[in-house]
């Protein structure tokens, strides 16, 4: 499939979609709620772009937007532009403390004045998704998004602890704007009205995962891990097996 | 004897929702006890209990066939009066008789009443007329005629053909054509294939949905397995509001009815052909009406929509071929198979075929639900039908389309209800909702009420929708207290034109409209409350005085006697005088004034 992108032509797979081939291919589009390996999320909005298709100009998010052959695509117009400074501006009154979004203004040029600003905001998640979209990854569903309107939030059932969250931190990992609270203290990692127990990894004694991620790691693979080790610990015995091999060839 | 007294008698008692609510279910239990088959009166007429009249404003509604006497707000007591005057003499109950209003005079039958008689009803055509919990009724009225006649006569191409030609375009809304989407669908090889039905019905002060599940339910489904037949499906959802009891109670005693009868389950009509149907209750959010976030809900999945690039007649319900459409949608299809598309195409106007209903409410005298060829026009609507405004006061504007419709001021009151016509001057069809305002709304209050009721029900997806609309929210409270500024009003149509634009489904592209068509056509009103902190209209209380002009004050007095916190002091026959530390501005004495000597002050106002 031909798809021509700001005057260039690039040739795209069925199926994907125009965020994917424009990354692809390194065209910049602006996206929150995107992260590569997830299905498209459309929630941002920041993605948008203009598809002119036949006689047809629309405005599309390009995150969910299935290319099609033939079809051209503007990504920097004026109108494009303008609507992301909106996007941004908006997200600014949502979040007026955070660095990211700030940072992201600056770079934009959006100034809110001050009277639309409440500076006492404490906010920080701009409701992206994307760490719900990784808990169901990841097969816990202990999160989701809840409510609807502007008390939208991400939580837990009844905001409580879940008991099906296992303390990995994916959620946290994947957050833009670094909106979701992880505190690791004395052997413990507190996420999400929870309290884990870090395990220690058994070689070097640092504390590295929760009890819970390790099970459900067994589970999903349908082994039973005898070792716990940490990431660090793990790649030096694969080099010291491999190392061993390869002295026993010799 | 009177020939009224021939045994085809028949009692249609109203036992639609605002009728019930009016306790017509009593009125019905007492024709029944007079009438019933132990009572010693030598008449015994049919007694019925039907769905919506539709003039609910004047409910509840009795009607007695074939003599065509209608009666209008009729309470148990009444019944006593009827049987003795009108069912045992063939007199009439004067009382009981509607008012038409641009007549001004009684009418006995409410066809010759000036509310009914320029409505042209074929989605309503059964309702009022018909139990709705009886079949019989229905197939008396050529129910599950046009079903045979899809199966026996016509082939499913034969059918979509039908509906194509009959030129019917979606009434949710959308305005899509229906049999274009049923002609897609058709062409995907995928199985199984899914028909819904929308009946999610969620627009303020909307009720046609309603009103054709409660009051004709059958037509709903008919209309369904004739789209399984013509698609290759056999399986159907209804979707309907949850916080529509009789809605639900009626449709499934309709569908186990349906089952009963052979007209669902397999081999309908002793066909091969198998469809079947299942009810599915709403999840209780407005958005849950928008066609993907409706079929989210019935997967089970919060209520969200999806970007719509690939349609759903291709991927829809758990990504299969599907074809949804509104309950007024699937109400017109018998009459179309029946009566052929060309019979359907007459009616409405060129593009826009048809009837749509309307749900008539606001300052309006005939408040009900309203049926009339695509096309008619916006006065003929307001003027002869809803009989014009409450007290004859000045006509403002009209909110079309539900709450992301917009606002027409009176230089359009000329304009053709059809999809294109309300499009093109910023507002929309909807699903038919009407909203007459007069004066003493005030048109900044009414887009922050229709934000209000938007930023709550957005589903909060995607940004510009719900931050989008939460920002021009607090702008405009904050306009509707007086610290409002100028660059607001910039600041609100360049928000509103992006929210439009960017946001992901139907909800938030139309969410602006209200206070865009405000700003186009009522912008003085937002200067008033910016520059001026006056709220002509006397609705934002923050920016509102009232005043008594002692010139044209006559001393009546019913102010006085109406306000609730006798704020309003002065002699008989001398000019009043309000007391504004006690006065709560609520409006009665402004309304109430028989010489409009009431005046509206702004914030400031020095008397």
């Amino acid at each position: 499939m031909n798809v021509k992108i700001d005057g260039k032509y690039y040739s795209g797979n069925k199926g994907e979609t125009l965020l994917e081939l424009a990354r692809r291919n390194e065209i910049e589009i602006p996206s929150l709620c995107y992260k590569e390996g997830f299905e498209g999320l459309g929630r941002c909005r920041l993605c948008l772009v203009e598809v002119i298709e036949g006689n047809s100009t629309k405005t599309v998010s390009s995150c969910v937007y299935p290319i099609r052959d033939g079809i051209e695509v503007l990504t920097n117009t004026k109108n494009i532009v303008n609507m992301r400074k909106d996007i941004i501006f908006l997200l600014l009154l949502r979040t007026p403390n955070n660095g990211y979004i700030r940072k992201l203004a600056e770079e934009y040029g959006v100034k809110a004045p001050s009277r639309y600003l409440d500076m006492e905001r404490e906010e920080d998640c701009i409701l992206c998704g994307l760490c719900v979209k990784a808990c169901e990854k990841l097969g816990t569903n202990a999160i989701s998004l809840v409510n609807r309107g502007i008390t939208k939030k991400v939580s837990t059932p009844y905001d409580d602890a879940s008991k099906d969250c296992i303390g990995c931190g994916a959620c946290a990992e994947v957050c833009p704007t670094n909106a979701i609270s992880l505190v690791e203290q004395d052997g413990k990692r507190i996420i999400w009205n929870k309290t884990f127990d870090l395990i220690s990894c058994t070689r070097c004694g640092k504390c590295y995962s929760t009890e819970e991620v390790l099970h459900h790691i067994d589970e999903q693979l349908g082994v039973k891990t005898q070792e716990y080790l940490c990431e660090s610990c793990s790649r030096r015995l694969v080099g010291e097996k491999f190392k061993e091999a390869f002295q026993n060839l010799i | 004897m009177n020939d009224i007294y021939d045994e085809k008698m028949e009692i249609l008692v109203c036992c639609g929702t605002g009728c019930l609510a009016n306790n017509s279910y009593r009125v019905y239990e007492r024709f029944k006890e007079i009438l019933g088959e132990e009572s010693e009166v030598a008449v015994k007429p049919l007694i019925k209990a039907t769905g919506c009249n539709g003039l609910c404003e004047k409910g509840p509604v009795v009607k007695i066939l074939p003599k065509e006497i209608a009666y209008f707000k009729v309470l148990p007591d009444d019944v006593d009066d009827i049987v003795e005057k009108t069912v045992l003499k063939g007199e009439i109950v004067d009382r009981l008789l509607y008012f038409d209003v641009n007549e001004r005079k009684r009418i006995v039958s409410h066809k010759d009443a000036s509310f009914y008689k320029h409505q042209h009803k074929i989605a309503l055509r059964n309702i009022g007329e018909i139990d709705p919990l009886c079949i019989g009724d229905y197939l008396k009225r050529d129910g599950y005629r046009a079903l045979a006649k899809a199966l026996f006569e016509m082939t499913p191409d034969q059918v979509i053909g039908e509906v194509e030609r009959s030129g019917l375009r979606g009434r949710g809304g959308a305005g899509f054509p229906t049999g274009r989407k049923w002609n897609i669908c058709s062409t995907y090889e995928s199985f199984p294939k899914y028909v819904v039905c929308n009946g999610d019905e969620g627009d303020p002060g909307a009720f046609m949905d309603r009103s054709i599940m409660e009051g004709d339910p059958h037509t709903v489904i008919e209309g369904m397995i004739i789209c399984g037949y013509a698609i290759g499906s056999n399986r159907g959802f209804l979707y309907i509001r949850d916080e529509y009891d009789l809605a639900l109670k009626n449709m499934q005693a309709a569908i186990d009815n349906a089952r009963e009868f052979g007209y669902l389950g397999s081999n309908i009509l002793e066909s091969s052909f198998e469809f079947d149907l299942e009810i599915v209750r709403g999840g209780g959010a407005f958005v849950c009406g928008e066609s993907s976030a409706l079929m989210a809900s019935i997967e089970g999945n919060i209520g969200e929509p999806r970007a719509k690039y690939i349609r759903s007649v291709e991927k829809g319900l758990w990504d299969k071929p599907t074809v949804l459409n509104n309950v007024e949608t699937w109400a017109n299809i018998p009459p179309i198979i029946i009566n052929g598309a060309e019979w359907f195409n007459k009616i409405g106007i060129e593009g826009n075929s048809g009837t749509k209903v309307f749900s008539l409410v606001g300052k309006v005298k005939n408040t009900g639900l309203v049926e009339v060829p695509m096309g008619t026009k916006l006065n003929e609507l307001v003027y002869q039908i809803g009989g014009g405004i409450i007290r004859d006061r000045p006509f403002k504007a009209v909110q079309t389309g539900g709450p992301s419709g917009g606002c027409i001021p009176k230089e359009y009151m000329d304009i053709s209800l059809d999809f294109e016509s309300l499009d093109k001057i910023g507002s929309m069809m909807g699903s038919g909702g009407v909203i007459v305002m007069d004066d003493t709304t005030c048109m900044v209050e009414v887009a922050r009420y229709y934000m209000e009721f938007l930023s709550e029900e957005s589903c909060g997806k995607c940004t510009t929708c719900r931050e989008g609309i939460n920002t021009m929210l607090k702008i405009l409270e904050n306009i509707t207290i007086g610290e409002g500024q100028l660059d607001d009003i910039d600041l609100l149509l360049q928000l509103g034109e992006t929210i439009k634009e960017a946001s992901l489904c139907a909800l938030g592209k139309t969410a602006p409209n209200p206070v865009l068509t405000t700003i186009r056509y009522f912008r003085h009103e937002y200067l008033e409350h910016i520059k001026e902190k006056r709220c002509s209209a006397g609705v934002c209380k923050d920016l509102t005085t009232y005043y008594i002009d002692s010139e044209l004050c006559t001393g009546c007095g019913l102010c006085s006697r109406r306000c609730p916190v006798a704020a309003i002091d002065g002699k008989l026959k001398e000019p009043h005088i309000i007391d504004r530390d006690i006065c709560t501005k609520c409006g009665n004495c402004f309304t109430v004034c028989p010489r409009n000597a009431v005046k509206v002050g702004g914030a400031n106002y020095e008397c």
